[in-house]
């Protein structure tokens, strides 16, 4: 037998330990990594540049103090800028010119304030006040010149915007075109987009304030889209539903699958084998084979039963997504599963004693099963949260009925047109921000629910 | 059963008249079930059946059924998209039902150890089980974009080839040196021992920085960008294999479901009794012996479990075909649960009920099979 001396073995054991640390990093990498280059990614100006950066300006601080100090000479409050009446907003370009450029003399800088609507989608379509309506741009003069021993010059042109109507507008776009050989180098704030090989500098606003800023793709998702017929704010109406459509199945469930998860598991009943067989192959079969017919259901109001409420269908509606979930054959299995786990002892006892089945079931069972309805709580929110399909089917117009998936669907369609991926992004990072929070608080109720009902699509 | 019978029979002996108790109790799990029940039968019960009978009929929503009997079944498989569809299906559960049965077990054995800070691994690994479809399929999209991410990555591989190359060749050699040297002074050394792994990485990666510098291998900056077109294309990869968008959502799947059968992997690999690696190691088995010869046949019913979700979850693949949409051409990624949905909403066509039913049947059938055989297998 070998006797490898402890030294090196303790050795051994340390590195060990720490490539199977490096191990697990690459794979959390691997994991979480599209979600982390996702969120910095929607940050960007544009989030399918090439070659893909690490470091937007949106995360400079420098840039954070410029938005701040500009969104407040603009009118604004700093963290949500304005364009207002009577704001003089001096702003500082800085170019290098090369030394063929210089030869030929120093062209001032051409500054516009352009009429643009911002980005694609929805928002395109807004007409409003546009900055450039009221805005008044001095002409750039030399705040500063420096000559190189190359040749080359680099000249900082300062110049103001000043605003000459009354009427205030949230944001002052900016462009400044200059001529060949002029490379750009910095400015009071980092620019949005390079134009035209280099020779435009585009500001999206340059009173933006820190949250449109640097949560510029945000603000958009928020801000551009407004439903045609209401006019309701569309994203927050549908976080709203998906909220309002979570809170009620959360209560329909944890309410009929605890009653039907007893019956099943305790009661005595002609047809239990029956019922708890249609129950196994009812999660077995996809949504997809039975959906033209619950389709059919809800378009006739449930067999016209929805007319006593006034409501000759239950397509579009809220109450039919609910009355058609009322409660998952996945969540009875688990609640059937958790009391059949329970020791029968505690409710024979109360029925002894000559306790009804609903009493017996209210005071003695449902306390004990505080657990089980916690992890139901978490894993039907997420449930309903993430739900896609039906949703798809049964909510299709207007469009402040959707819920946030499917109007993630609707986003994907106008923005992704345009290749317009920074709303886009925000607004699967805004949809996913509830889950993840959820599944840190709750890390331990997911793992057991994925492992009790299996799987999700 | 019987268990049950007896304390039954205890409390009527008690208590009378044994009827109406009986009838009670039956009538209050009737309550209790109501609804559940009336969801159960109204949508799903009464949905099959209504799907299986619309499979035999001619309808478009808007006149009354048409009793054709099985016109649809024969018409469907003369039906390009269907075929394409059931194709398309087919080798996608196939694919990523391997693929992530594979990948969890891997996961699994990595993470089924005593360490530090073994949650906060196993919440990043399940990040992207927890995320809508939506959501994930978005992020997907994005990093499959003409200048995404992925092309972004095979870019740097195509210019750094080389000394990745080198990289991994000089790993391979320091590491096989570096066992061998260990085994000479009889010391354990697997193949893959982790402490030297660490070592050869360090030294390969110190290597490789000197060939560079040498000008032995050398980076290849490229003019143009590799650009693939993962999603509007028409291209299979290999010309035999799957169309290219397709692969791209069996990569998306596979990443998304594999940390959830890792989750049963992990139960299943510590329900294994200790006492049989111990008598293995006893005996001199290799780690690749106690893994072929223990750890595979204990997790046989996990398997079991794990193909048979794997299946039926990769069936219904539906949320990333309809979310990719039109940013990919429907041969390229349709399925048979999309080709159901897409024939009751063509989009302005008439609705094809028939068609889709059938296609529907076809796929409860397809579900089925895969249950029926998982059963049979367990059974024996």
């Amino acid at each position: 037998m070998p006797s490898p001396d402890a030294a090196a073995l303790a050795r051994r054991r340390w590195a060990r330990a720490g490539a199977v640390y490096l191990l697990l990093l690459a794979f959390s990498l691997l994991f979480i990594g599209p979600f982390l280059f996702a969120v910095l990614s929607s940050l960007k100006d544009n989030p399918t540049e090439w070659p893909p950066r690490l470091d937007p300006p949106q995360l400079e601080p420098r840039n954070w103090a410029a938005a701040y100090r500009l969104g407040k000479l603009g009118g604004g409050s700093g963290w949500f800028g304005a364009f207002a009446p009577g704001a003089v907003v001096p702003f500082e370009v800085t170019y290098r010119v090369t030394p063929e450029a210089a030869a030929q003399g120093i062209t001032t800088p051409d500054v516009r304030v352009p009429r643009r609507v911002p980005g694609a989608g929805a928002g395109a379509v807004r007409l409003g006040p546009f900055a450039s309506d009221f805005a008044e741009v001095s002409p750039p003069e030399v705040a500063s010149r420096l000559v190189h021993t190359d040749g080359s010059v680099v000249v900082t042109w300062r110049f103001t915007v000043r605003h000459t109507g009354d009427e205030t507008v949230d944001r002052l776009p900016l462009d400044v075109l200059v001529p060949r050989g002029y490379e750009f180098v910095g400015a009071t704030l980092s620019p949005n987009r390079v134009e035209r090989l280099g020779r435009v500098q585009s500001w999206n606003s340059i009173t933006p304030g820190v949250i449109p800023y640097v949560l510029y793709n945000y603000t958009r998702v928020f801000r551009e889209n407004y439903s045609r017929t209401t006019g309701k704010n569309l994203f927050l109406t549908w976080i709203g539903n998906s909220l309002w459509i979570a809170v009620v199945k959360v209560l329909t469930t944890l309410a009929f699958a605890s009653l039907a998860g007893y019956a099943l598991a305790r009661l005595r009943f002609p047809g239990r084998q029956a019922v708890f067989l249609v129950m196994l192959f009812s999660m077995m079969v996809p949504g997809q084979v039975t959906f033209i017919s619950n389709y059919l259901v809800l378009r006739d109001g449930i067999f016209g039963l929805s007319r006593l409420w006034g409501m000759p269908t239950l397509l579009n509606s809220f109450t039919g997504l609910i009355l058609s979930g009322l409660v998952g054959a996945s969540a009875v299995f688990i609640m059937k599963q958790f009391f059949e786990s329970l020791p029968r002892e505690l409710d024979e006892a109360a029925r002894i004693d000559g306790a009804s089945p609903l009493v017996t079931f209210y005071r003695v069972v449902l306390p004990l099963a505080r657990p089980a309805l916690g992890a139901l709580t978490i894993l039907t929110f997420q449930g309903v949260w993430n739900e896609f399909f039906w949703p798809l089917v049964v909510l299709t117009s207007p469009q402040d009925k959707f819920t946030l998936p499917v109007g993630l669907l609707m986003f994907r369609r106008t923005y992704g047109v345009a290749f317009d991926w920074g709303p886009l992004l925000a607004g699967a990072v805004v949809s996913a921000l509830p889950i993840v929070v959820l599944f840190v608080v709750f890390q331990r109720y997911f793992v057991e629910g994925i492992s009790f009902s299996g799987l999700k699509g | 059963m019987a268990a049950r019978a007896a304390p039954a029979g205890r409390r009527g002996a008690l208590r009378r008249p044994l009827l109406t108790e009986r009838a009670q109790e039956a009538l209050t799990a009737y309550a209790f079930l109501a609804p559940f029940l009336f969801g159960l039968v109204v949508f799903f019960a009464y949905a099959f059946v209504r799907t299986v009978y619309f499979s035999f009929t001619r309808y478009d929503l808007f006149h009354p059924p048409q009793w054709v009997g099985l016109d649809n079944y024969l018409a469907i498989f003369q039906e390009p998209r269907f075929l394409t569809a059931l194709a398309n299906s087919l080798t996608f559960a196939a694919v990523v039902t391997t693929a992530q049965t594979v990948f969890a077990l891997m996961l699994a054995l990595v993470l089924n150890q005593k360490l530090k800070g073994i949650t906060f691994f196993r919440a990043a690994y399940y990040m992207p089980s927890v995320t809508s479809s939506i959501v994930i399929t978005l992020i997907f999209i994005w990093l499959f974009q003409r200048t995404g991410v992925m092309n972004y990555l095979l870019t740097l591989a195509a210019t750094y080839w080389q000394m990745l190359l080198a990289f991994l060749a000089l790993t391979a050699l320091v590491q096989a040196a570096l066992v061998i040297a260990e085994r000479r002074r009889h010391l354990p050394a697997s193949v893959l021992e982790p402490s030297l792994l660490v070592v050869a990485m360090m030294v390969a990666a110190a290597a490789t920085a000197g060939l560079a510098a040498a000008g032995v291998v050398r980076a290849f900056p490229r003019q143009e960008p590799v650009i693939i077109t993962w999603l509007n294309t028409r291209r299979r990869f290999p010309d035999w294999g799957a169309p290219i968008p397709l692969e791209a959502i069996m990569m998306l799947n596979t990443w998304t479901t594999a940390p959830t059968f890792m989750l049963l992997y992990l139960a299943g690999l510590q329900d294994i009794p200790r006492e049989l690696y111990e008598a293995a190691s006893v005996d001199g088995a290799t780690p690749w012996q106690q893994f072929r010869h223990i750890t595979v046949p204990q997790l046989r019913h996990v398997s079991f479990l794990v193909v048979t979700l794997g299946l039926i979850g990769t069936l219904q693949m539906f949320d990333q075909v309809a979310i990719i949409g039109d940013q990919a051409p429907l041969e390229s990624v349709i399925t048979l649960a999309y080709y159901v949905y897409n024939n009751v909403f063509p989009g302005g066509a008439l609705p094809r009920i028939g068609a889709a039913s059938a296609g529907a049947v076809i796929l409860a059938v397809l579900t089925l099979v895969v249950v029926l055989i998982q059963r049979k297998v367990v059974e024996r």
